[in-house]
């Protein structure tokens, strides 16, 4: 091992030839002001993929996966989601984001809608479906998330664990193509976090595309195909999770995992 | 020795006295200085309640108000046609009516129907007491105490009513503007000029189309000094920093005075009334859009990411979940505008027009002299304004509450 912390890693991530790859970004760079905040992203992931971003905070990591619904904007090279180019081009971003779900970690639930409304607005809005539609559909992955007794209910009157299942059902509702996590569990209680870890694990067994950015290593282990570890807006190093939690390649890695194991 | 490792026990809290003799003790006399406090405040109000209703009783000039009703109500509005403008009540409170019977009918019209018994009871006073002493008027208050009646039933037990609202509202608005302003010939239509206009008819038509002209105005004003376009944000910067920089005096003068210049048309073409509408428009949604754009700051920008991710347009993200956070937060601070904007309108006297205040103001000069120096007139007069600003003001008030409270359902 001659590796230095500030070497230059081996920043590809591409996914296991062989499979249909539905998000693909080469050569992205992004900044903030002056801050570089992405630097030379090279990534992929194929269609049933579940692939787990971690890294210290800071790293880029929530702006890596925000960038693949133009949540974020970035400056340089390219992000291709299900074949669509994603440009200026507001018809190109829409398209995109129809059908990329996405959990925020403060769950973003409306507050001034009833939890059916918030899982049925886009759906009725974007989709153009019959409210009769929508509500049957919500009503399912309500039930798979757990919660089909609070449809009546406000966000506000419900707990973390559950506001952030709500958020899930909203947007599997959408039947979207990639399901985007940034960091889901982080705003919750202890003794909440399992209930919510629990839909994901069913969602990834199911066969559902999914790029997660978590803390939970557990959750990493049991489900993910792949595992980034990103430092100071780099992917340092890729690897399935049993190579990657077992026998880390890279100084930084060893450190991070170090730290939080 | 007691060892339990069990649950402990709720308890019942410590008994709390009831009663007005306890609640009295704890509230008013705890301790020296709030017992003195109590008293001193205890006794100024029972002297100013005392005063006041002796003085009213006393007092012999309340003919003056009663004399001047048909002045302060609709100024030289011909008194053949007074009909016109009380019909025009009753239409605009037969589709409130409407309104309440319907949400009533889904079950959610506390706010609606409030706001409908309210004026309908004005209504209702006013129609008994012209049926007692104004035989001229009598048949048209009448009508316009019972038709709401018959709207609201209507409203309740018709669904189409209902749902037909948003085409009702508008139409019901061009019948009342053609009802105050007439039609044409030498009849009961014939065209009343908006001089012609003035006293709480004035007012209540500079308020409510001040209201509700400025408020999606101010909106937009509000989303356009958020715009990403540099044109857009820099001119509704500029119209709200210039209208609020300036009292609404100036621009009740600028507007008198520059409409007819830009339009370049003689003053007459353009009415004073329609003058003052665009002053006080604009003043408000100036004010107006400031308050929107501090609940559009309120609202946290993961709402507006969390509606973007799942495929919405801004457009969409903005009017169905931005805007609805946005306005319900700053409901308090609209309606304060509003109720604001109702008062301010007494200023348009400033380019001759003669509202209620205004007219409350000239006929106390036009009292035998030896009256306004006997300190009657003028404190009556005002006195009655007084309660007739505040009567409008506290239910807007009221309703802005009920609003928040309604809007604010499963809110943490």
């Amino acid at each position: 091992m001659t590796e230095t912390p500030n070497a230059r890693p081996p920043a590809d991530a591409h996914a296991p030839e062989g499979g249909e790859k539905i998000i693909e970004m080469a050569g992205l760079n992004k900044w903030f002001g002056d801050f570089h905040v992405l630097k030379d992203v090279d990534m992929s992931v194929n269609r049933g993929e579940v692939v787990v971003v971690i890294g210290p905070s800071g790293s880029g990591k929530s702006t890596l996966i925000r960038c693949i619904n133009r949540l974020e904007e970035h400056q340089e090279g390219s992000i291709t989601v299900d074949g669509t180019r994603l440009t200026d081009d507001v018809r190109n971003i829409d398209q995109i984001r129809r059908e990329t779900g996405m959990v925020f970690q403060q769950f973003n639930l409306f507050p001034h809608l009833t939890v059916i409304d918030n899982v049925t607005l886009a759906p009725i809005r974007v989709r153009k479906w019959k409210r009769s539609k929508a509500e049957e559909r919500a009503m399912y992955f309500l039930e798979k998330v757990g919660i089909p007794e609070q449809a009546k209910k406000y966000p506000g009157q419900l707990s973390g664990g559950q506001q952030q299942r709500v958020a899930i059902a909203r947007a599997l509702t959408m039947e979207p193509k990639v399901m985007l996590f940034d960091e889901p569990t982080s705003a919750l209680d202890p003794e909440v976090i399992g209930e919510v870890l629990e839909v994901m694990v069913t969602l990834a067994k199911e066969g559902m595309t999914m790029v997660v950015v978590t803390h939970e290593m557990g959750f990493a282990r049991e489900v993910g195909d792949r595992v980034i570890f990103m430092d100071a807006g780099q992917i340092v190093e890729v690897g399935p999770p049993e190579h990657f939690f077992e026998n880390p390649q890279h100084e930084r890695t060893r450190g991070f995992l170090s730290k939080i194991l | 020795m007691s060892m339990s490792t069990g649950m402990i026990q709720d308890r019942p809290p410590p008994p709390r006295e009831r009663g007005p003799v306890a609640w009295a003790r704890r509230n008013l006399f705890r301790g020296p200085v709030n017992t003195v406090v109590s008293l001193i405040v205890g006794y100024l109000v029972v002297a100013a309640v005392v005063g006041l209703v002796r003085w009213a009783l006393d007092s012999p000039a309340w003919t003056q108000v009663w004399d001047n009703l048909k002045l302060l109500a609709a100024y030289r509005y011909p008194s053949d046609l007074l009909w016109r403008p009380i019909f025009a009540v009753g239409t605009i409170l037969a589709l409130m009516g409407i309104g309440a019977g319907a949400a009533r009918r889904r079950g959610e019209g506390e706010i609606a129907g409030g706001v409908f018994w309210w004026f309908f009871g004005l209504v209702a006073v006013i129609a008994v007491v012209a049926l007692l002493y104004w035989p001229s008027v009598r048949l048209p208050w009448t009508l316009a105490a019972l038709a709401p009646l018959a709207a609201l039933w209507l409203g309740r037990t018709v669904p189409a009513a209902g749902r037909l609202l948003g085409w009702l509202w508008p139409l019901g608005l061009i019948f009342v503007v053609f009802l105050l302003v007439g039609v044409g010939g030498d009849g009961p239509f014939r065209v009343v000029r908006t001089v012609e206009w003035g006293g709480f008819l004035l007012t209540l038509v500079l308020a409510s189309v001040g209201i509700v002209v400025s408020f999606p105005l101010g909106v937009a004003l509000a989303l356009g000094r958020r715009s990403d376009l540099p044109v857009i944000k820099w001119f509704c910067i500029a119209v709200i920093e210039l209208v609020r920089g300036a009292p609404l005096i100036t621009w009740l003068f600028i507007a008198s005075l520059m409409v007819p210049l830009l339009l370049n048309t003689s003053p007459d073409t353009v009415p004073a009334l329609a003058r003052a509408l665009v002053a006080v428009t604009l003043f408000s949604a100036a004010y107006m859009a400031e308050n929107v754009r501090g609940g559009l700051q309120g609202v946290p920008g993961g709402q507006g990411e969390a509606a973007r991710a799942l495929g919405l347009s801004g457009w969409q993200s903005m009017r169905l979940i931005v805007l609805p956070q946005a306005l319900r937060s700053v409901i308090p601070a609209i309606v304060g505008q509003s109720i604001g904007l109702f008062k301010d309108t007494s200023l348009v006297f400033i380019v001759g027009l003669f509202d209620f205040f205004e007219i409350g103001r000239r006929v106390i000069p036009s009292q035998p002299a030896s009256l306004q120096y006997t300190g009657g007139v003028l404190l009556e007069l005002s006195v009655f304004m007084a309660i007739v600003y505040a009567f409008f003001a506290y239910r807007m008030s009221v309703a802005s509450r009920q609003l928040e409270k309604r809007l604010g359902v499963g809110e943490r």
